[in-house]
């Protein structure tokens, strides 16, 4: 399997079967950047698609400029942050790290030390150790009598 | 006293949740705005529609107050609204045109036919009204990119500066124009 | 006229529900057992009515009956008999009446199944059972009505069911969900009856145990086979999108799996009592909230149903009501409910709390993700959207401590462990999964990333930590064999489901990180590689369906030069509605699925074309299915299936 990716791999820089795709980039980690950004990126007209699965003319658009921006090189920030300054945080499906959305990442966390904190003191109270007195064993003693009195009677 | 917090905290966040699942009903979830609000018009350079050898940009549109409509002859919705548009031509407000080309791709489709366009939205105005003081052709719909546009019809308020204070997507009626518009017309006066 | 004997039917059915809410929640109120023995008769009745309802709108798609108002606009005559069937479930109104057909189906169920519970506790069930049948059918009588007429002017022919949903997905997938969504109302109902009877024992919890795990396990079938069939159908070759409806279905089935461990524990501890009733009521409240997201129109997706604001309002009337009034139950009777257990850091008890923990935090960063857009537009501060990019980071995160709980999990014990025991299990599973895991990604990839080792070898652990397990609790008992006898359906069932959480862990993980596709244009006779395989375009023909027409391409897919298969994509066009579909070719295998779409002609006899490769990906619904089956299982437990007659002799009716 190995060896057969290897020279896989040799033919696709080679670029004979790389004439075929679609989208041609000048190296691999474009073609990858490429394709996370369309997936990241939501088509502004549709009933929540990505640009990359949807065939909505304003998709087609943003594919292709996402396609020019990853050509001239800009990182993947770079391209969201373009995209954003036109359509807003709308159309990025990672949300903005503002103090309103904050809480998408603070309160489940704090739920989970809220929920261990729980069970920790919750155990504890469990398994306190009984006491046991002196008292307790006359009591004890004093039952068994009666319950065995009632027995014989 | 503990317990009887942690009794009662699933009913209080449920009913807070309630709130804002109420107002959900009366919320339209598809509206989006564009990134540009507040920012000026970008720079473009487009052709006009109508006129050959005449070109529009940025800084050419500087300089009045108007409303920039997105629209096209494909698009149903724009076609309601042009009455109400023209109406308010009428009343004083300049309305420009940006002409939304839909389906026509340079690489498959062949060399673009102005003509046929044309004709089309010169029917069309003549039909249902004409609001436009003029219209600015969007052929790659690269403006319309720059803007945060998504499909018409979608209406810019912007200033003498070329500042856009207003993105609203959908048709314009007396009751949008109301609630969104005027108020801030009134401002600019 | 069927139409409206379908209407009639309902309205009896209302009138049975009504009286099945009101009779035995008084009669239990006040000691009166023959209001309370009336529970039964009026459930089945219920449900006798409610089917011919159901009949009658199948009979009026089967008739194409388009006077019929709901017939014109979902069904047409071209479509195949079996699709008239299924177009009952594919509009709002009829997947309503469905839900009813559920509802009146579960209610039925459980009136037959219960004859040895003691009446006021039956008798409560039954009636906060009625007291959701009357809500659903009040909304379907006086707003979401499927038997309206478009009389005098009727359509000739109809609007057609939407291709998309001309699917055999489409015959399972909604009565699946929606068995497990209504399901999970039998334990919200058991909860409130107990609550209302003040009775939160072990005995509560025995019984709520089948019916839970039975709609658990409905519920995540239908998980499943949507995944599947979004797959199989939609042409781009995901199977998850965090799409707000998919979320609906996900939020109920975690907290319905922190149910049905939570009910374990209380079953047989006693404890965490207060905590096991919230989660019954919470399960049963996001079945409704995802039926009131869907059908209200506050958010935005492929699959949310037509819209109508006073629709909204009575579900959201309704939500606040049930949920609301549960949870005020809850907050005023909880007190009464008292949990004594021992036991120490390291135990089962503590394990499966922490379970519970991670499962609700799941369900919150869904719910979080699914809701907050609304919620901050609504606030005046613009729109965000959450998706992919979000729920798979946070759920990448929680998974880790997860997994590791889980293979844990099942080798501690009750109340306390030795540690000395413990950790030579621990250390062989974790040994044993790591040089698993590295032999077997080291020698199939070029690149292993961090992230994919360590999400793979936590699905192997847990398998072979399962696998430990039942070593060394069956080797107590002298031979393997003897041992293996001994253990009941309710472990196998654990296993089993454990199992299916490690297939689709590691599916996901391997299909996420080793799926590679290609976005070609070829001409006939050329040949695209992607991994081992060639894929040689043969052309495209013309093709004619019942109801479409449209081209498919052939493709003959080889290695090693010699033929795999021959895979059809199909671009086809609906007759009515003009609407395109893609279908994909798909050739499945345990290993890997070979995936291609066709799509557009190009200039010339060239066509583009989507091929991927996509590694383990039906390990994901494999495991999904073992999951629900392991639910199922519980249907064959002995502890649950006590005969009516011995019931009955050992509860003297003196004692309600």
């Amino acid at each position: 399997m190995k060896w057969l990716l290897l020279t896989l791999s040799l033919f696709v820089s080679m670029g004979a079967f790389a004439q075929q795709d679609r989208y041609q980039f000048d190296n691999n980690k474009q073609a990858i950047l490429f394709e996370e950004l369309t997936k990241e990126l939501r088509c502004p007209k549709c009933q929540n698609q990505n640009i990359a699965d949807s065939d909505a003319v304003v998709a087609k658009d943003l594919r292709d400029k996402v396609l020019v921006l990853v050509k001239e090189g800009k990182s993947k920030d770079e391209v969201i942050d373009y995209m954003i300054d036109r359509f807003g945080y709308f159309v990025h499906y990672d949300p903005p790290v503002t103090p309103a959305t904050l809480v998408l990442w603070v309160l489940p966390v704090l739920i989970v030390i809220v929920g261990f904190g729980f069970i920790v003191i919750r155990q504890r109270k469990a398994s306190v150790k009984q006491t046991w007195s002196s008292d307790d064993e006359m009591l004890l003693a004093k039952l068994i009598e009666q319950n065995k009195r009632q027995e014989q009677s | 006293m503990n317990r009887k917090i942690l009794a009662i905290a699933p009913l209080l966040v449920f009913a807070f949740v309630c709130v804002f699942l109420y107002q959900g009903l009366f919320a339209n979830p598809r509206e989006i705005q564009t990134g540009r609000l507040g920012q000026e018009m970008p720079a473009f350079n487009l052709p006009d529609l109508m006129q050959d050898n005449k070109q529009w940009t940025n800084e050419s549109l500087k300089g009045e107050v108007y409303l920039l409509n997105v629209w096209g002859t494909w698009c149903p919705t724009c076609l309601v609204e042009l009455g109400y548009l023209t109406k308010l031509r009428e009343q004083g407000v300049k309305i420009i045109g940006l002409y939304y080309v839909q389906g026509y791709d340079a690489d498959f489709d062949g060399p673009f036919d102005m003509q046929s366009l044309r004709s089309e939205v010169t029917d069309m105005l003549q039909r249902a009204g004409d609001p436009y003081q003029f219209n600015i052709l969007d052929l790659h719909r690269t403006l319309s990119l720059d803007l945060g546009v998504s499909g018409a019809p979608e209406t810019f308020l912007v200033d003498k500066k070329g500042t856009i204070l207003l993105h609203h997507t959908g048709d314009i009626n007396p009751r949008v124009w109301r609630a969104k518009f005027a108020p801030i017309m009134q401002e600019l006066k | 006229m069927i139409p409206e004997i379908g209407y009639f039917s309902l309205t009896l059915a209302m009138v049975l529900s009504v009286l099945l809410c009101i009779f035995p929640l008084w009669g239990a109120h006040t000691g009166n057992l023959r209001l309370m023995r009336a529970a039964p008769s009026l459930a089945i009745g219920q449900f006798a009515f409610v089917l011919i309802s159901f009949a009658a709108l199948i009979y009026a798609s089967l008739t194409d009956d388009f006077t019929v108002s709901y017939v014109a606009y979902h069904s047409s005559s071209t479509l195949p008999w079996y699709y008239k069937i299924t177009s009952t479930w594919g509009g709002h109104e009829g997947a309503i009446l469905l839900w009813l057909v559920m509802q009146a189906g579960w209610t039925a169920a459980v009136a037959a199944r219960s004859k040895s519970l003691p009446w006021v506790l039956r008798a409560r069930v039954l009636g906060v059972l009625g007291f959701l049948g009357v809500g659903f059918m009040m909304y379907t009588l006086l707003l979401s009505s499927p038997f309206e007429r478009l009389l005098p002017y009727f359509p000739v022919e109809g609007r057609d069911l939407n291709p998309l949903l001309q699917d055999p997905g489409m015959i399972i997938h909604p009565p699946l969900l929606y068995m497990g969504y209504v399901g999970l109302s039998v334990a919200f109902s058991f909860a409130i009856a107990a609550l209302l009877t003040g009775k939160l024992d072990n005995t509560w919890a025995k019984w709520s145990r089948p019916w839970t795990m039975t709609a658990w396990g409905f519920l995540g079938l239908g998980l499943t086979i949507g995944s599947w069939w979004a797959y199989s159908e939609l042409g781009w070759g995901g199977w998850w999108f965090w799409d707000p409806v998919e979320n609906a279905a996900l939020m109920p089935w975690l907290v319905a799996t922190a149910l049905l461990h939570s009910l374990s524990v209380t079953e047989k501890r006693g404890i965490f009592k207060s905590w096991t009733v919230l989660l019954a009521i919470a399960a049963f409240s996001l079945s409704l909230l995802g039926t009131f997201i869907v059908r209200s129109g506050i958010i935005v997706s492929v699959h949310a149903f037509a819209t109508d604001p006073d629709r909204g309002l009575f579900i959201l009337a309704f939500l606040g009501i049930v949920v609301g009034g549960g949870l005020a139950l809850y907050a005023m009777r909880v007190s009464q409910v008292h949990s004594e257990g021992r036991y120490k850091l390291v135990s089962r008890e503590v394990a499966l709390w922490l379970n519970n923990i991670f499962l609700v935090v799941a369900t919150l960063i869904v719910m979080l993700g699914t809701l907050l857009p609304m919620v901050h537009k609504e606030m005046g501060l613009g729109s965000i959207s959450i998706g992919e990019p979000f729920f798979n980071k946070m759920f990448a995160i929680i998974l880790v401590p997860f997994a590791i709980l889980m293979g844990i999990g099942p080798l501690l014990r009750w109340k306390q462990n030795k540690w000395a025991f413990l950790q030579n299990k621990i250390l062989m599973g974790v040994l044993a999964s790591v040089v698993i895991t590295c032999a077997w990604l080291f020698s199939s990839y070029d690149l292993v990333k961090p992230l994919t080792l360590l999400a793979t070898t936590l699905a192997v652990w847990i398998a072979i930590s399962t696998g430990i397990d039942i070593y060394t609790k069956a080797a107590v008992h002298g031979s393997l064999k003897e041992g293996l006898k001994r253990f009941t359906v309710s472990y196998w069932a654990m296993v089993l489901g454990h199992i299916g959480i490690a297939f689709i862990i590691a599916g996901v993980t391997l299909t996420s990180a080793y799926s590679v596709e290609r976005d070609v244009s070829m001409k006939p006779g050329e040949i695209a590689q992607l991994n081992e395989y060639e894929y040689r375009f043969d052309g495209v023909k013309t093709i004619r369906g019942p109801n479409y027409s449209g081209h498919a391409g052939v493709v003959s897919v080889l290695k090693n030069n010699e033929l795999v298969t021959r895979l059809h994509a199909e671009k086809r066009k609906y007759d009515i509605g003009m609407q395109f579909m893609t279908e994909a070719a798909i050739d499945a295998g345990f290993k890997r699925d070979l995936y291609l779409a066709l799509g557009e002609q190009l200039s010339g006899d060239a066509w583009s074309l989507r091929i991927y490769h996509k590694p383990f990906v039906r390990w994901i619904w494999i495991g999904g299915v073992l999951m629900s089956l392991a639910g199922f299982m519980i249907l064959f437990d002995k502890r649950y299936r006590t005969s009516a007659k011995t019931a009955r002799k050992d509860v003297p009716e003196s004692v309600l």
